[in-house]
């Protein structure tokens, strides 16, 4: 029985050490498990919830070079507000990935980034100091997509100008 | 004028203690058992300690524990692996450390059985990652086998050594400790 006990004495102190140096890994683990999809999940989440301040400066286009991105479809345009003001209208073309749903929505659309992957990206959001675009646009950045840009006029400048708009489900 | 060393017949010649030829080679088997353990354990425990996120997804595959019991597990696996090694080259932690890989290599048996048995597919994370493959489970499973039953007679030949000792300083006339 004593050389159980010692066993599991080991055992209890093989135990302490892991979490000891777990506790000063570089990427410890969590104290419970997540699956590769779930750790996808707060990898991509994270990306996005970087505060503004914080952000890099990412590019930006202005209005003209917008609109004819839009009318000749030669960009991937991306509506980064929440599903519902998406579903109440956006640009023309455009798809919501948004970022408060980014993780989702970013799976959901991995198969059109892919097939896209050679098109400039273009992202809005609400316009004025809605930092959505810039948030979502860095993030793509980061997951390795190069030519990412930010309409800043977002929704409010398009909407304003009178062109058609689409509503409905978001795609 | 004979006498009993670890289980096996001495007798004196010329005044000096000669074992037979068999003696000998179970005086040297149990730690070169322990060593070959050793070695292998910590082997496996060094490749672990690195990555414990591919050992919690090994564990994870086997859907056999709780969420909230597989990183415990992939951290303290390695650590206990490498300090069985170490038990085992010591030899007066010999016999516990035996005794930890028997129980260890139990454990895994009976995990890497079930898996097989449920018809999944995976890398054990035994020594570091792999693909997946069923024929190297098998593999696995048979070395597995080997751990547990070298490890199991070299903690009972242990055994018996302490028995012999406690035997002797009990005053019993015959036998003495190896």
């Amino acid at each position: 029985m004593r050389d159980v006990d010692g066993v599991l004495l080991i055992a209890l102190i093989s135990l302490a050490a892991g979490f000891s140096i777990n506790r000063f890994s570089t990427r410890p683990l969590p104290l419970v498990y997540q699956t590769p999809e779930q750790r996808f999940d707060a990898e991509l989440t994270s990306l996005v919830a970087a505060p503004p301040f914080a952000l890099p400066p990412a590019p930006t286009i202005g209005f003209p070079e917008f609109r004819t991105a839009v009318e000749k479809k030669s960009a991937l345009i991306f509506d980064a507000r929440p599903a519902p003001f998406f579903i109440q209208g956006h640009v023309p073309g455009a798809l919501n990935l948004a970022r408060d749903d980014f993780a989702h929505d970013y799976q959901r659309l991995s198969a059109v980034l892919k097939a896209a992957s050679d098109k400039p990206i273009i992202v809005y959001c609400s316009g004025g100091v809605c930092h959505d675009s810039r948030l979502v646009a860095n993030a793509l950045l980061t997951l390795g997509f190069s030519d990412v840009r930010v309409f800043t006029g977002g929704w409010e400048v398009w909407s304003a100008a009178g062109l058609p708009v689409s509503w409905g489900a978001v795609r | 004028m004979g006498s009993v060393v670890g289980g096996r017949a001495t007798r004196l010649v010329g005044g000096r203690t000669v074992m037979s030829p068999d003696t000998r080679t179970h005086n040297y088997l149990v730690p070169a058992i322990a060593a070959a353990l050793a070695a292998l354990f910590i082997y496996a425990g060094a490749g672990k300690v690195r990555d414990p996120l591919q050992i919690a997804d090994a564990n994870a595959a086997f859907a056999i524990l709780p969420a909230t019991v597989i990183n415990m597990l992939a951290l303290s696996l390695p650590v206990f692996e490498i300090a069985c090694g170490l038990l085992l080259l010591v030899p007066q932690t010999r016999k516990i450390g035996t005794l930890a890989v028997a129980l260890s290599s139990l454990i895994f048996f009976a995990a890497l059985l079930s898996a097989l048995v449920r018809g999944l597919t995976l890398d054990c994370g035994c020594f570091g990652s792999g693909a997946p493959s069923r024929p190297r489970m098998w593999l696995e499973l048979d070395l597995d086998v080997v751990l547990f039953s070298s490890s199991l007679f070299a903690y009972c030949r242990l055994l018996g050594r302490d028995n012999n000792v406690t035997l002797s300083a009990s005053g019993s006339p015959s036998r003495i400790g190896a």
